[in-house]
């Protein structure tokens, strides 16, 4: 008789079973998914084009030709000394437009939501503005008002207090911050008057209760509990004055000064021919900045629960009652939004009725011209422009504000490992200069196998990987301040992480979900740096109409479009803040 | 006016006739070009400029015609990069020399030998790249109201006299090349001597620098600077529209050329050589003449006063070690 034979059953090692388990249990969970197709939906975007940049600073030819691996790149790049003065020079002009954008739009934010100033809606409205003008345009109205030899400003002094000549000369380092800083204003008011929007007010009022007066409040409790967001805000702005180079290149330049990107034009990008390898190799020294400050952002921010103040009570914002002082208040809000906006807008109406920009005198009034408005109605050219950007912008910015906001839910509800890397993944696109990034992207969708190049998919992938890290800062600040107690409270009441996240959370983030858009619209409707080097002729948006425009010397032209785009702005704008507010519910 | 002369060219065009055969073609390559259907050109010519060209050339042919405008080094960056990836969408390209000698030297165009050639000089005409349908010539333009009629300057020489210091605007030598080769090219016209001592004496009244030659002339059509180191045909250009501006008259001016040449893998070969045909010929290069562009047709001048008499001497190319050269020394002569 014969043993029966006796199976062996090996039984799996403990780790592997407790690996499975879980790996499970991860899956199980609806927000892993969601974890992992945002996840790799934005390292895609973000990395196919950044691998070209990097492989691109790491040879020694362009791509589609055969190089050698070197360094020389960045021996070239970071063994010239005048690279660390020049980084000190864009780290002071960093610094100071920054800063200075943030107070201006924290008073402006401040006044606009927090206060029973009058026409407050309206400076709401009018603060963003702005950022609608392409940065290039804000800078020649400046040229135009401050410039020493016939800025309008400065005679408008020497003839009033009978000056030698004007006081003022936009050509100095102080001109290029105040002028950057300008630009900069409208996404820091955004994203702080998101926060302001979003803050339920019990603290405020108990302070009060307790007898502190209303600046008390506002220096001890508002300030601090907007913290993150005003670091949002400055952090941003930072990275996006070092990256600049509109304002360099008009400002700058007449004066001498030097900041590093125009360094990077001079050398690589502006230089004969082209070096792309060299501007990838600066590029990544940009990218470290961003990422030192990401890093320092979100430890800034690290303490979520403390800046929760949006709970599941029902609010009002804290409006404060500034007796006589409301009409101080709004008198400070218009001459901020007199520099904001009415000086750069009656700029551009006059050089868009102008033959040519000078210093008016009794004649021209002879001479004005509506050939340039003519121009932007009788042309089919521009007409597709202004259907291509208005796709863009639209459809761009609403996709990018879904991945941003379930990006920012992921990074900063959720305790899932390898949360953070989506925050600095979003922002590797945009730490590179942006005509280097453009490059990236020519070379990653050139030769993609999907046929997007040359159409205008492409250029809706290139705003998304580029400008993602506006629609999560924007979402992020205003996320951090919902309590948890009402996501909670939806998942006790039986709701899954879906209908959770649509009916509490987005209804929560509104203020910050359209601050966002509204940022996105605004510079997809003028983007062109990046634009520039994807658009195809039948697909072209507005941003290289204005650029080519100005190109060839027609200010008058680019002028005219910038208002009629300011125009369409507004209305989209006035639009999304009507959504954005919670009394509307 | 000139988007009004444009207009008014336009107009013109399209009064001229539909499908007329173009000047010196084959039917053959006529019907080719139709089967094809379109093309597609890059360039850095001025896009107003060439929208008139396109609506006569779409008039008569029937042919679809896009352009895509860029600085030149754009237009290089963008085209290679296609060319390299075996995606090429350029059927033409229209650039500066340097540009265009580069990309040459790449493999990236295909001769055509255009029937409208035998209209140029011959001592115009590259055996490579074809005809340099124009001239881009650098001077010294001056605004009349921002100077007394003694202080207008009489010679490229005078913006070295000290009484013009903080007075003249002009590119970045150090970055931008048109202008780099322009400084590099002087001892043409002045010796080496001379045009050394300019440079320094130059540098010594602190011009005022912009990011290209059109700026340049902007601001001083603005009166923000009484004088500009730009193209001349601005002159031209900003006179038309009320500015008071003048050039300095001089026998012989530097300057840069322009060439229109096929891709070597157009995508719609027939169509680009009507394309090329059409854009030098006498329709298209009076067009241009008239819009202040000094082409090399023969017979055909702009309307700026005094063109008939300047000396065109053409700009030294600089390969990329003489760039980088020139600019290090110019760095040195005018930052020191």
């Amino acid at each position: 008789m014969s043993t029966p034979e006796t199976t062996l059953t090996v039984q799996p090692p403990l780790t592997s079973v407790w690996r499975r388990s879980r790996i499970g249990a991860f899956l199980s969970q609806p927000v892993s998914w969601v974890f992992l197709v945002v996840g790799s939906i934005i390292a895609f975007l973000s990395l196919y084009p950044t691998y070209f940049l990097f492989y691109g600073s790491l040879t020694d030819a362009p791509l589609g030709v055969p190089g050698k691996f070197t360094l020389d790149n960045y021996v070239k790049a970071y063994s010239d000394s005048e690279a660390y003065s020049l980084m000190l020079n864009s780290f002071i002009f960093g610094i100071g437009s920054s800063g200075l954008s943030v107070v201006f739009a924290l008073a402006l934010a401040w006044i606009t939501i927090r206060t029973d100033a009058p026409f407050r809606r309206l400076f709401e409205l009018t603060a963003i503005i702005p950022n609608i003008l392409p940065p290039i345009l804000v800078s020649i109205s400046w040229v135009m008002l401050l410039n020493p030899s016939n800025g309008l400003i400065n005679g408008l002094f020497v003839k009033l207090f009978g000056l030698e000549k004007g006081p003022f000369n936009i050509y100095s380092m102080a001109g290029l911050i105040y002028v950057e800083a300008l630009i900069l204003t409208p996404l820091a008011f955004l994203i702080v008057a998101a926060a302001l929007k979003s803050m339920d007010p019990s603290l405020e009022e108990s302070a009060k209760t307790l007898g502190s007066g209303e600046f008390s409040v506002m220096r001890r409790i508002t300030f601090p509990l907007i913290r993150p967001a005003i670091l949002a805000a400055g952090t941003l702005n930072f990275v996006r004055a070092v990256e600049s180079f509109d304002t360099p290149a008009i400002i700058a330049l007449p004066a001498r000064i030097e900041v590093f990107t125009t360094k990077i034009w001079r050398e690589a990008l502006g230089s004969f021919p082209t070096n792309h390898n060299l501007a990838a190799a600066y590029g990544v020294g940009i990218l470290a900045v961003a990422l030192v400050f990401v890093y320092l952002y979100r430890r800034f921010t690290s303490r979520v629960e403390s800046f929760s103040t949006v709970t599941g009570k029902g609010f009002r914002p804290h409006q404060i009652d500034l007796g006589l002082w409301r009409y101080a208040a709004s008198g400070a809000a218009f001459f901020l939004l007199i520099l904001l906006v009415v000086l750069p807008i009656l700029v551009l109406s006059l050089v868009a009725i102008l033959p040519y920009y000078h210093v008016p005198t009794w004649q021209t009034w002879q001479n004005l011209t509506i050939s340039h408005f003519q121009y932007v109605w009788a042309t089919p050219r521009v007409h597709k422009a202004f259907m291509n950007s208005l796709f863009l912008a639209l459809v761009g910015a609403t996709a990018c504000m879904i991945l941003a906001s379930l990006a920012s839910y992921i990074t900063v509800r959720t305790k899932i490992a390898g949360r953070g890397i989506i925050e600095g993944l979003v922002f590797i696109p945009w730490a590179f200069p942006g005509t280097a990034m453009a490059l990236g992207l020519l070379w990653a969708y050139v030769d993609f196998p999907i046929p997007v190049y040359a159409t205008i998919w492409i250029i809706l992938i290139a705003y998304v990987t580029r400008f993602l890290p506006y629609g999560l800062r924007a979402v992020t600040s205003t996320i951090i301040q919902v309590h948890k107690e009402l996501e909670e409270a939806s998942i006790v009441c039986g709701a899954g992480f879906m209908a959770t996240f649509r009916r509490v959370l987005i209804p929560m983030m509104r203020p910050g979900v359209m601050a966002g858009w509204i940022i996105l619209v605004t510079i997809f409707m003028r983007e062109f740096s990046a634009t520039l080097f994807l658009y195809s002729p039948g697909a072209e948006p507005l941003g290289p109409l204005l650029y080519f425009l100005y190109l060839d010397g027609m200010r008058g032209r680019v002028a005219a479009i910038g208002l009629v785009i300011s125009l369409i702005s507004v209305i989209l704008i006035a639009i999304a803040q009507r959504y954005s507010r919670w009394d509307t519910k | 006016m000139l988007s009004k002369t444009a207009l008014f060219l336009s107009l013109i065009v399209n009064l001229c006739g539909a499908t007329s055969a173009l000047y010196g073609q084959s039917a053959a390559l006529l019907e080719a070009a139709k089967k094809e259907g379109k093309v597609t050109v890059y360039g850095s010519l001025e896009s107003d400029t060439m929208d008139v060209i396109m609506q006569g050339f779409r008039k008569k042919t029937g042919i679809e015609a896009k352009y895509w405008r860029a600085s030149a080094t754009k237009v290089m960056d963008r085209a290679m990069s296609e060319f390299r990836a075996g995606k090429p969408l350029a059927d033409g390209i229209v650039a500066a020399d340097n540009v265009m000698r580069l990309m040459q030297q790449q493999g990236f165009f295909q001769k055509y030998e255009s029937p409208t050639n035998s209209d140029f000089p011959k001592d115009v005409i590259d055996p490579n790249l074809g005809p340099r349908y124009r001239n881009v010539v650098v001077g010294v333009v001056y605004n009349k109201s921002a100077l007394k009629p003694a202080e207008f300057p009489k010679s490229l020489e005078d913006l070295a006299k000290p009484q013009y210091k903080g007075k003249i605007v002009m590119p970045d030598p150090t970055q931008h090349t048109t202008t780099t080769q322009w400084l590099a090219s002087l001892y043409k016209i002045m010796g080496k001597e001379k045009s050394e001592k300019f440079m320094r004496d130059l540098a010594a009244n602190k011009p005022v620098w912009v990011e290209s030659l059109l700026p340049s002339a902007e601001r001083v059509a603005s009166g923000e600077f009484p004088i500009a180191i730009t193209y001349v045909k601005y002159a031209y250009i900003h006179g038309q529209k009320g500015a008071p501006v003048d050039y300095v008259r001089e026998p012989k001016l530097i300057g840069d050329a322009s060439y229109i040449t096929l891709a070597s893998k157009a995508p719609h070969v027939k169509a680009g050589n009507a394309f090329i045909d059409y854009f030098l010929d006498d329709e298209s290069m009076k067009m241009m003449s008239k819009l202040g562009e000094f082409v090399n047709r023969k017979g055909v001048l702009p309307p700026l006063p005094g063109a008939d008499k300047i000396g065109f001497v053409e700009m030294d190319d600089l390969s990329t070690k003489d760039f980088a050269e020139k600019k290090k020394e110019y760095t040195q002569i005018f930052l020191r």
